[in-house]
């Protein structure tokens, strides 16, 4: 019998994220023609996944979450282990977020599995599952094996591509499991309330980061930043010095005691590049620094650099990035 | 309310990475390990709560080789913890599913109301383990949780948990697994006096065989392989220009012709 | 059995130190350096961990650290900024008459209130008219029924403009010589003490400095320290004790002027290759690594004595007399390694020079170093 290979993703406007398609892609290469089982907390009516289905996902199965527990990930466990006895699952993907790192842990513990998240590449190896991850903030990168009979592992998003659209049958069942396990009492949900983070995409999300630092000198200045990001459709972020001056709200606190992003282009403006700060962003693909300081350590790990007067620069950058765009 | 603490020792944050003479993992010859990251956040999310709950007790554990897991256990001491327990291990400890195992063996014969973890360490960066712990102690567990504050009139913790998306806002009574993302303050630092007053504290220990005993049914295995470092990058390469308009044009070019990321 | 090892418990008390010089001073260094002023968030901080009133016993409330522990505490924030560590450790100078030649009722009367909160001392000893000459001292102290009246004028008083409590040394009769120096425990609302203005110096700008006059201030006889005419021998036993630590200051100037000469070195290049690659460039650093690994071993070395028990007056004045020598040329030398940028004030090294050469004067001149270093010396050939 193959292997069972499935994938649990996450719904976003009643469709499965970026990353949970991306997990997909994955599943359907590794699994080589063998069947991948989609898992869902949802009902089929109220989703759309036929894009789902294209990315190789053969089967979908909807876990109906009662009230807030979809956002309690201990409490979806017994619901998805009875799915994953039912296909004599081995490997479990799922997005390397915050509910998919939640659910790795107490998934891996229950079902007595070795667990990795934040993986940017995977394949079976002599062993076991072999799991390459960036460590220490990226500045290194270890390679993992995942021995046992059961590996659950969640992926980085925006580390693997987005699958092609493929010409797959689609999914051949859409159907609810019946079981969820009993809800921990006790927690309640009280409100949400979206992340703050300007206009843009969100922080975690973003193909582009724009990032302001101590240089930008006060809150009424850091409109600068968040001009240039909503002309690059990016997503704003800030250096602690920023944060903690209160010019702008702590979610947007990258680096070592915030967030740590992983864009295509990252360009810090007027942040000297603590190793606290590069820690959080050091994973970037191409990082553009911006600073008057020639010695500042930003410019050790970017790769373009401009030494100026940010108050000229990023106007200046403005009109050009407006003038290419056609906007 | 009994608080627990769950720390890791993880090199010092300015410590320069490079391979083992294995290449399995960093090398630690002259490493220094310390509290750092979100457990140092953990610490002192714990401390102040114990201030604002007469009566209550903060112990902290971790489980890991000497020197380095009593060496840590000492800074939280020094901070100010009750007590510490350091769950002994021949050798370093890589996986961060054996380390919940441990953990929630210890756990469970001296229960603590709230079990406070940092939400993931500063070197590997799993962020397993606060949820394992919930689901191997059978309770909630939540992760990237700020602003954890006791409610006294209804006797629940509020905090907030950030998802990619939201900020969602929770009560929930003991007992509860909270993996700390932020504590209100930045972590205290340990006064002179107190650090060579720890010094002279005792140790709790659990035996590594004890521990390994525990954990031995566990089949599922995570071990390092290979640890890397990448490519150096060169440095930047610097734009000249004469006026800011000429250099928003060169880096603008850059980007679209050369990094190919302008969009 | 010789054993350059520290224990544990001086492995975290240099650790803590660390991470306080690299985290709160560090960063505020070349700003505070700038503009002359003095951080007193900084110096309540230090006090807040523990960090300053080192040689107080835990008794009085203080860290009650043996020398060598004190030294190794300043070295490391004298890595971040000497003109702090300057103001961070005049207490321990301020203090130590007391802690030597105070009565046990002295003692709990003046430590205890003093170190239960953030407060600054002065130590009054050097005058407009000469500092080495300490015996020449001209401030009279005249006896008055239960009191003394004290007039005259100290100058280069560290912290004097922030200070709650004052130590001086005045004569009863300039005659006397040293024999007529008598010390006294002044507080700062007594009516006639006058700290003058803050002097514009060319380094250690975090650490405020000015004159002190004194107009017919009246000083209980209660607040004497030992007897009348024994406030000569308190000084030079005060400064036994102090002296080790600028040795130690030294040695931290030299590390961090080591520390930014030898990354400069790796990063920057002519001629094609990184300067370190240049023999010019590694005999300078291996020089300035010999002048630090000296500095500190000495400076270890008159601390051990001290703590032992012995007067280490021969070890001591080698150690502060050669750190301090050493501290100047090896900052000298990192400007040297910068080059043009070494002398510019964006980068960090010209600052060690301008705090460096402090340490050659203060404490203790070095010409008078070398004078007690040879008369100790001699007495070992008589």
């Amino acid at each position: 019998m193959t292997p069972g290979l499935v994938v649990i993703g996450e719904l976003r406007d009643g469709r499965p994220t970026e990353a949970s398609r991306e997990a997909a892609g994955v599943a359907y290469q590794l699994a080589a023609g063998a069947p991948v089982t989609g898992l869902l907390f949802g009902s089929p009516e109220d989703s759309l996944t036929s894009s789902w289905a294209r990315d190789g996902i053969s089967e979908v199965c909807f876990l109906p979450p009662p009230t807030d527990a979809a956002r309690q990930a201990g409490a979806l466990i017994p619901g998805v282990l009875s799915v994953l006895s039912e296909r004599s699952a081995e490997l479990v993907l799922l997005p390397s977020t915050t509910f998919g790192r939640e659910l790795a842990g107490g998934l891996a513990a229950r079902w007595d599995a070795g667990a990795a998240t934040g993986v940017t590449a995977i394949h079976r190896g002599a062993a076991g599952w072999e799991v390459r991850r960036p460590v220490f903030g990226g500045r290194a990168t270890e390679t993992r094996s995942l021995s046992g009979p059961r590996a659950v592992v969640a992926l980085r998003p925006r580390a693997f591509p987005a699958p092609e659209p493929r010409d797959l049958p689609g999914a051949s069942t859409q159907r609810s499991m019946p079981e969820v396990g009993a809800v921990a009492k006790g927690p309640t949900l009280v409100g949400t309330e979206p992340v703050l983070t300007g206009e843009g995409p969100a922080l975690g999300d973003a193909t582009i980061v724009v990032a302001g630092g101590r240089g930008v000198r006060s809150a009424d200045q850091f409109h600068l930043i968040e001009e240039l990001a909503a002309a690059l459709d990016a997503a704003v972020g800030a250096s602690r010095a920023v944060t903690d001056a209160g010019w702008r709200p702590t979610s947007l606190q990258v680096g070592q005691t915030g967030r740590t992003v992983t864009p295509q282009l990252y360009i810090a403006v007027g942040i000297s590049g603590a190793i606290q700060h590069i820690v959080g962003m050091i994973g970037s693909r191409v990082i553009v620094a911006i600073n008057s300081d020639a010695s500042a350590p930003i410019f050790k790990v970017a790769d373009y650099g401009i030494v100026g007067d940010l108050f000229q620069i990023v106007p200046a950058l403005l009109a050009e990035i407006r003038r290419v765009r056609g906007r | 309310m009994e608080i627990a603490v769950c720390v890791k020792p993880v090199p010092d944050p300015e410590t320069r990475l490079r391979p083992g003479p294995d290449q399995r993992t960093l090398d630690v010859e002259g490493v220094k390990f310390v509290l750092a990251g979100y457990d140092e956040s953990a610490v002192e999310q714990a401390l102040l709560l114990r201030d604002q709950l007469p009566g209550s007790t903060v112990r902290a554990l971790a489980y890991g080789p000497a020197p380095r897991t009593p060496e840590v256990l000492r800074s939280c001491l020094a901070l100010g913890c009750d007590s510490v327990t350091h769950l002994e291990a021949s050798a370093p400890v890589d996986d961060p599913m054996a380390v919940a195992a441990a953990l929630a063996h210890v756990l469970a014969s001296r229960p603590a109301d709230l079990v406070l973890v940092g939400k993931q360490a500063l070197d590997d960066e799993e962020g397993l383990v606060a949820p394992a712990l919930g689901a191997l102690l059978e309770r909630p567990s939540f992760s990237s949780v700020t602003d954890l504050r006791w409610n006294p009139e209804r006797s629940r913790f509020t905090f907030q948990r950030s998802t990619d998306t939201e900020i969602e806002r929770w009560e929930a009574p003991v007992p509860l697994v909270i993996g700390l993302q932020q504590a209100w303050n930045d972590p205290r630092t340990a006064k002179l006096p107190n650090i060579l007053k720890a010094r002279r504290q005792p140790i709790d220990t659990v035996p590594a065989a004890t521990i390994e005993a525990a954990v031995a049914g566990r089949n599922g295995r995570s071990l390092p392989l290979k640890f890397e470092l990448p490519a150096p990058r060169a440095g930047a390469r610097m734009i000249d220009y004469s006026t800011p308009a000429e250099a928003a044009e060169r880096l603008v070019r850059l980007l679209r012709e050369e990094a190919k990321v302008f969009p | 059995m010789v054993d350059f090892s520290l224990t544990p418990d001086q492995e975290s008390l240099r650790e803590l130190a660390r991470k306080f010089a690299r985290s709160e001073m560090a960063p505020h260094a070349a700003e505070v350096d700038r503009n002359g002023r003095f951080p007193e968030e900084i110096y309540r901080k230090a006090w807040e961990l523990g960090l300053m009133n080192l040689n107080v016993p835990a008794e009085y409330g203080g860290t009650g650290l043996g020398l060598f522990d004190q030294c190794l505490i300043v070295e490391e924030l004298a890595y971040a900024c000497a003109g702090m560590t300057t103001s961070i450790i005049a207490n321990c100078l301020a203090l130590e008459p007391i802690i030597l030649g105070a009565t046990p009722e002295q003692k709990d009367r003046w430590l205890k209130p003093f170190c239960a909160d953030y407060h600054l001392a002065s130590f009054c000893l050097t005058e407009p008219s000469g500092g080495s000459d300490a015996a020449a001292l001209k401030t009279r102290a005249r006896r008055s029924g239960d009191e003394y009246i004290l007039t005259g004028e100290k100058c280069f008083i560290t912290n004097a403009p922030h200070a709650a409590l004052f130590t001086v040394f005045a004569t009863l009769d300039p005659a006397l010589r040293h024999k007529g120096i008598t010390a006294f425990v002044v507080p700062r609302e007594s009516a006639g003490l006058l700290p003058g203005r803050e002097e514009e110096k060319m380094g250690h700008r975090a650490s405020a400095t000015s004159t002190v006059r004194f107009e017919e201030v009246r000083v209980p006889a209660t607040d004497r320290l030992g007897a009348e005419g024994e406030g000569f021998a308190l000084a030079m036993r005060t400064l036994d004790q102090t002296r080790t630590p600028i040795g130690a200051m030294a040695t931290g100037i030299s590390q961090a002027a080591l520390d930014l000469a030898a990354r400069y070195a790796l990063q920057r290049t002519t001629f094609g290759k990184p300067i370190a690659e240049h023999q010019a460039i590694q005999a300078k650093l291996a020089t300035m690594a010999q002048q630090l690994t000296a500095s500190r071993l000495l400076t270890w070395l008159a601390a051990w004595t001290i703590d032992r028990g012995a007067r280490g007056t021969l070890e001591s004045s080698i150690a502060k007399c050669f750190s301090s020598d050493a501290a100047l040329r090896v900052a000298d030398e990192a400007i040297q390694t910068f080059g043009g940028y070494g002398y510019m004030k964006e980068y960090p090294v010209e600052k060690l020079l301008r705090d460096a050469k402090l340490t050659q004067i203060y404490e203790g001149a070095n010409e008078i170093q070398r004078i007690v270093t040879a008369r100790e010396l001699l007495k070992r050939y008589a």
